[in-house]
């Protein structure tokens, strides 16, 4: 029921496939609420601060409780907003978020994850779709902040997604596949082991891209709260706003996932079974991402698209070169 | 199970699915009047087609579709409306009469007839791996025929699209000045 990676597709398989989504869904919205928690705990600390600590015990509550006050906040949509458009735009934002989730290999034995041949391409293709939403939920709230927060992600997401795409190529070429099972696999027997150390340059360029992708500090111009109120979401409220939040963190998840899988072997590892060591590896770089949030200054718009074009592209071109000159040399 | 001469499989299901999104969104591409929703019902199409894609068995064709198209030119296009005005009142034509109405319809029923005509009659070539589309990797194959038999005409294409580009650009700086 569960193995329809080797099987054609029954009802039974079909079956398996809903509720496998379904698990996912279950697993990925409370890892949302707790990585929620887990970054005011982290950032408070690296703060000085105590961070959340009156619900429950040690605060654990506290995201829980948010999301029930979200819920039932009242969904208000705005006089002269667009209104089809405002309602349907957090939705082309997360559908997507979620559905690149499918194609990561959790772990090695019950892979109940799709194998697709073309993987990471998958990941980057869909959650291209994410801007739209992101730009037609700026666009029809019909507010100057929202709609700067809109122009400025789409340009940004845009700009970040090429070195994005370009970094994850030299592990491809490693790897000789787009299978993300695959790239698991081959680097248990590369020699030089994971892929963070032949692709180094890779994964700096792939981090960078990824926290603006994100739109985390110090790239959070599409919703700096300082200047836009809150961007492109300024106007949602209720559940419509938290779909967007839920879009944010599933995104941090998939890419540090992502980012595990090229980079860091995935569930590879001795002693402990499979699926911990993909997750202490994703909690790693999720760790990583809200260090960077609680360190960095935000960036100046103008400063942020040269970056991108002049410096990241360059150096995500030269590493494809470089794995090319090494792979045939050595 | 039978269905208009169909066999009823999962894939049938999935083109019939597929065709209705992309219909549905070219009809709404042609009469809403909002140029945003327009752009908006132009990403169904193209996620619709994307979907026929996978469905034949091409893959990596079906995802660089959502990439290009769904992803970044629609997002372009949204962009540069943004940009340019509120996107709201498209502007509206002149009311069509009865007769060119009734023309313009009998018009696209004989081109509609004559291509339905025309594919009905065409004996397709069936290929031996049409049947089992998933278990090849198509980026293998397209990266055999893009590098390997096709290599001087591929140089030759990167190279005019790269001089299309630089042009572009060369162009909408002039005007700049």
């Amino acid at each position: 029921m569960f193995s329809w990676q080797t099987q054609p597709l029954t009802g039974l398989n079909f079956i398996g496939m809903v509720i496998g989504a379904v698990v996912v869904l279950a697993i990925l919205l409370l890892v949302v609420m707790y990585l929620i928690f887990f970054l005011r705990k982290v950032v408070a600390w690296m703060q000085n601060r105590i961070g959340p600590n009156r619900v429950g015990p040690w605060g654990l509550f506290q995201s829980m409780a948010d999301v029930l006050k979200l819920l039932l906040k009242e969904d208000i949509v705005p006089a002269k907003a667009d209104r089809a458009l405002f309602l349907v735009a957090p939705i082309i934002a997360f559908v997507p978020a979620f559905t690149v989730l499918a194609v990561i290999p959790y772990t090695a034995g019950h892979i109940f994850t799709a194998g697709l041949n073309i993987g990471v391409l998958f990941y980057i293709a869909l959650s291209s779709i994410t801007i739209l939403g992101i730009v037609l939920g700026g666009w029809a709230s019909n507010n100057k902040y929202s709609l700067v927060g809109g122009l400025r992600s789409a340009a940004q997401m845009i700009s970040y997604e090429i070195p994005l795409g370009m970094s994850v190529l030299g592990v491809v070429m490693l790897a000789g596949s787009l299978n993300l099972t695959t790239i698991v696999q081959q680097q248990a027997t590369d020699r030089f082991g994971w892929y963070i150390i032949p692709q180094i340059i890779g994964f700096v360029v792939f981090m960078i891209a990824a926290v603006a992708e994100l739109n985390q500090t110090p790239f959070d111009l599409p919703e700096a709260e300082s200047e836009l109120v809150a961007g492109y979401f300024t106007e949602y409220t209720g559940f419509r706003f938290a779909f967007y939040m839920l879009t944010e963190f599933v995104y941090l998840f998939a890419i540090s996932a992502l980012a595990t899988t090229l980079f860091l072997g995935g569930w590879l590892g001795p002693w402990l079974p499979s699926w911990l060591w993909f997750a202490i590896k994703t909690s790693a770089v999720i760790f990583f991402m809200f260090w960077l949030r609680a360190t960095m200054p935000r960036l100046r718009v103008d400063k942020l698209m040269g970056f991108a074009w002049k410096v990241l592209i360059p150096v995500a071109l030269f590493n494809i070169l470089l794995t090319g000159l090494l792979s045939l040399l050595v | 199970m039978m269905l208009f001469g169909f066999p009823i499989t999962g894939e049938t299901v999935a083109f019939f699915m597929l065709a209705l999104i992309i219909i549905t969104s070219g009809v709404f591409l042609m009469t809403l009047r909002n140029v945003m929703h327009m752009a908006l019902a132009l990403g169904g199409v193209f996620l619709g087609v994307a979907g026929i894609f996978v469905i034949l068995g091409a893959d990596f064709v079906g995802v660089v579709q959502v990439m290009i198209y769904a992803g970044a030119i629609t997002i372009l296009m949204v962009f540069s409306l943004m940009l340019t005005h509120s996107g709201n009142k498209a502007e509206e034509g002149p009311e069509v009469g009865a007769v060119r109405g009734i023309a313009t319809f009998v018009g696209v029923a004989i081109v509609v007839g004559a291509i339905l005509l025309v594919i009905r009659h065409t004996s397709w070539p069936v290929s031996p791996t049409a049947m089992q589309p998933y278990h090849q990797s198509t980026v293998l194959l397209i990266a055999d025929a893009l590098f390997h038999t096709y290599t001087i005409q591929f140089e030759l294409v990167s190279a005019i699209l790269t001089t299309a580009l630089v042009g572009a650009v060369i162009i909408a700086r002039k005007e700049e000045q």
